[in-house]
C-alpha cells in the first residue's frame, strides 16, 4: 500500500475533462514532482488530493483510507495532508505565530502554550524565529511562503502538497523557499510537488511525473527524465525548456 | 490642448500653465469652502442671536429633551446590538451554499429593504395586537417593543448585505487554507473569514447604524416621546420653532458623532500590520 494513491481518477469542470483516468502512487518518504505545461491538470490533481476539488470517477486514498468517498471524514483526513499554495493564503489578521498555532489549537485541541512552543520551533526551522510577531503584510513573499510551510507542518502531516509555491515570488526570493523544501525532503517528508523549477525537480525529486492534457504521460526517475526521456511528450517538453 | 484641467504638454514638448490647472482648482475649492463656512456660520449666528429664546431653552431642556434623548439612546443601543448581531446571520445566510437558506435570507433582505420602515413599524404596532380580541393584548406599552423589533428587523437586512459584501471580498484562498488545515466550514468562517469580512464591512455597517439613529425619528408616529415629538410639543404650545430645533440637532449629533468615532476606532484596531495606514 502506498501512502497516497490515485486510482483511475476522473475530474470534469463542466464539460471539460481535466483529469483523465489518473493512476499515481506516492510512496512513503518519496518526493514526487509533477511538471507539465499550464492547463495540463497538475494543480487540479493536487487540489483533488485533499478534496479542495471533488472528483467524478475513481478513488483517492491516503494510507488506505478513501479521501474521495461520500462519507469520508475529510476534516480528520486533511490533518494528515499539509498543503502550501501558490498565493500563500496566510491569514492576514493573525501574526506569523498565530497563523501557525491556529489549527493545532482549534482542530487538535492543543494547549496554547504547547502550540506556541511548537510554532516557535517550526518558525525557527524555516528561518523566521525573529519574525514570529510580524503580520503577513510586514513580511516578504518568500518569508510569507515559509510561514505557510510552517503552518502546514504544525499539523504533523504525513504528506505535504506544494502547489507552484514559488511561482508568485520575485526571482531572488525563490531560493529561500526551495531551501526549506529541500531540507524537508532530506528529513524524509513525503512530498507531492507541482513546480516549474526544473533545477529543484532534478535535484530533490525522486520521481518526475509529466502531465499533459489531463493525463500522466511520463513517470520516470529524474536522471532518466532529464537525460533521456522515455516518451516523445517528455522529449518535446524538455526541448521547449532549453 | 484637450486637457485643460491640469498642466498639459503642448505640441512643442514644453509644459505650459493652463487656465484650470491644479493650483487654481485647489484655490477655487478653498474659496467655495470658505464662502460656505461664512454662509452657514452667519446663518447659525443669526439663529442664535435673533431666534433662540434662552429662557425657554433652559425650561424645556429638562425633563422633556433629556428624557427624549435617553429614550432614543436606549432604543439605539438595543437596536444596534440586535440588528448587527442578526445582520451577521442574515449575511451568513446570503452566502450559504444551501439553496433553501440562501433563498430565505434573500427574501428577508428583499422584503425589509423593499418596504418602508414606517410601514413595517405600523404592521408590528397595529397588526400584531389584532390577533388578540380587542383590549386583550397582554403587553401594555407595545410601542417600545415595536420600535426595537422594527429597527432590528429593518436594519438587520442592511447589515446583512454589508456582511455579505464583506465576506465576498475575502479571497477564496482563505477558506481553502483553513479547510486544508483540517478546520471545518464553521471554524473557517469563525476564525478566518468573518474577522476579515467584519473589517471589510465595518464602514458600511457604521453607515447603516447612523441611519438607524436617525430612523428613530419615525417612532413619533407610534407615539414614542422621542426628539421629534418633543419638538412638536414645544412648538405647538409656544410657536417657537428655533429653540427646540437647536436642541433636536444637538441631541442627534450627540449620538451620531460618537458613533462615527467608535467605527473609526474599530477600523483602526483591525489594522493588522499597517496596510490601511
Amino acid at each position: 500500500m502506498s501512502l497516497l494513491e490515485f486510482d483511475g481518477v476522473d475530474k470534469y469542470f463542466g464539460e471539460t475533462h481535466v483529469l483523465k483516468d489518473i493512476d499515481l502512487n506516492v510512496e512513503e518518504g518519496e518526493v514526487c514532482v509533477v511538471i507539465g505545461p499550464s492547463g495540463s491538470g497538475k494543480s487540479t490533481l493536487l487540489r483533488c488530493a485533499n478534496r479542495l476539488e471533488e472528483i467524478q470517477g475513481g478513488e483517492i486514498r491516503l494510507e488506505g483510507q478513501s479521501i474521495s468517498a461520500e462519507d469520508a471524514d475529510i476534516n480528520r483526513l486533511r490533518q494528515r495532508i499539509g498543503m502550501v499554495f501558490q498565493s500563500f493564503n496566510l491569514f492576514p489578521h493573525k501574526t506569523a505565530r498565530e497563523n501557525v498555532t491556529l489549527a493545532p489549537t482549534k482542530v487538535k485541541g492543543l494547549k496554547k502554550g504547547d502550540a506556541t512552543r511548537r510554532a516557535d520551533d517550526l518558525l525557527d526551522r524555516v528561518g523566521l524565529g525573529a519574525q514570529s510577531n510580524s503580520y503577513p503584510n510586514q513580511l516578504s513573499g518568500g518569508q510569507q511562503q515559509r510561514v505557510a510551510i510552517a503552518r502546514a507542518l504544525a499539523m504533523d502531516p504525513h504528506v505535504m502538497l506544494f502547489d507552484e509555491v514559488t511561482s508568485a515570488l520575485d526571482p531572488e526570493l525563490v531560493g529561500e523557499v526551495l531551501d526549506v523544501m529541500h531540507d524537508l525532503a532530506e528529513e524524509g517528508m513525503t512530498m507531492l510537488v507541482v513546480t516549474h523549477e526544473m533545477g529543484f525537480a532534478r535535484e530533490v525529486g525522486d520521481r518526475i511525473v509529466l502531465m499533459a492534457d489531463g493525463e500522466v504521460v511520463e513517470d520516470s526517475p529524474p536522471e532518466v527524465f532529464f537525460e533521456n526521456p522515455k516518451t516523445d511528450r517528455g522529449k518535446q517538453f524538455l526541448s521547449k525548456l532549453l | 490642448m484637450a486637457d485643460s484641467y491640469s498642466e498639459g504638454r503642448t505640441g512643442d514638448g514644453e509644459y505650459q500653465e493652463q487656465f484650470l490647472n491644479d493650483k487654481t482648482l485647489r484655490r477655487l475649492g478653498a474659496a467655495i469652502a470658505g464662502l460656505f463656512t461664512l454662509g452657514v456660520g452667519g446663518f447659525i449666528a443669526a439663529i442664535i442671536f435673533t431666534q433662540v429664546d434662552f429662557e425657554l431653552l433652559v425650561e424645556i431642556i429638562h425633563p422633556q429633551f433629556v428624557n427624549a434623548f435617553f429614550r432614543v439612546l436606549g432604543i439605539v443601543l438595543v437596536g444596534s446590538l440586535l440588528s448587527v448581531t442578526a445582520g451577521v446571520f442574515v449575511g451568513l445566510g446570503r452566502v450559504s451554499n444551501t439553496k433553501f437558506t440562501n433563498a430565505v435570507a434573500t427574501a428577508y433582505v428583499e422584503f425589509f429593504r423593499g418596504t418602508p420602515l414606517l410601514f413595517q413599524l405600523l404592521v408590528i404596532y397595529v397588526g400584531i395586537p389584532a390577533f388578540w380580541p380587542p383590549g386583550q393584548f397582554p403587553i401594555s406599552n407595545w410601542a417600545i417593543p415595536t420600535a426595537i423589533i422594527g429597527l432590528t428587523l429593518n436594519h438587520a437586512a442592511y447589515v446583512g448585505e454589508a456582511v455579505r459584501g464583506g465576506i465576498d471580498a475575502v479571497p477564496e484562498g482563505q477558506m481553502e487554507a483553513a479547510r486544508s488545515l483540517g478546520m471545518s466550514y464553521v471554524q473557517g468562517m469563525r476564525e478566518v473569514v468573518l474577522p476579515q469580512a467584519w473589517r471589510n464591512a465595518l464602514a458600511a455597517i457604521g453607515n447603516d447604524q447612523v441611519i438607524l439613529v436617525k430612523d428613530t425619528s419615525l417612532l413619533t408616529v407610534i407615539a414614542i416621546p422621542e426628539l421629534i415629538s418633543a419638538f412638536r410639543n414645544v412648538n405647538s404650545t409656544t410657536f417657537d420653532p428655533w429653540t427646540p430645533i437647536i436642541l433636536v440637532a444637538i441631541a442627534y449629533l450627540m449620538i451620531t458623532i460618537p458613533l462615527g468615532k467608535i467605527v473609526s476606532y474599530l477600523e483602526a484596531r483591525s489594522d493588522w500590520g499597517g496596510d490601511r495606514r
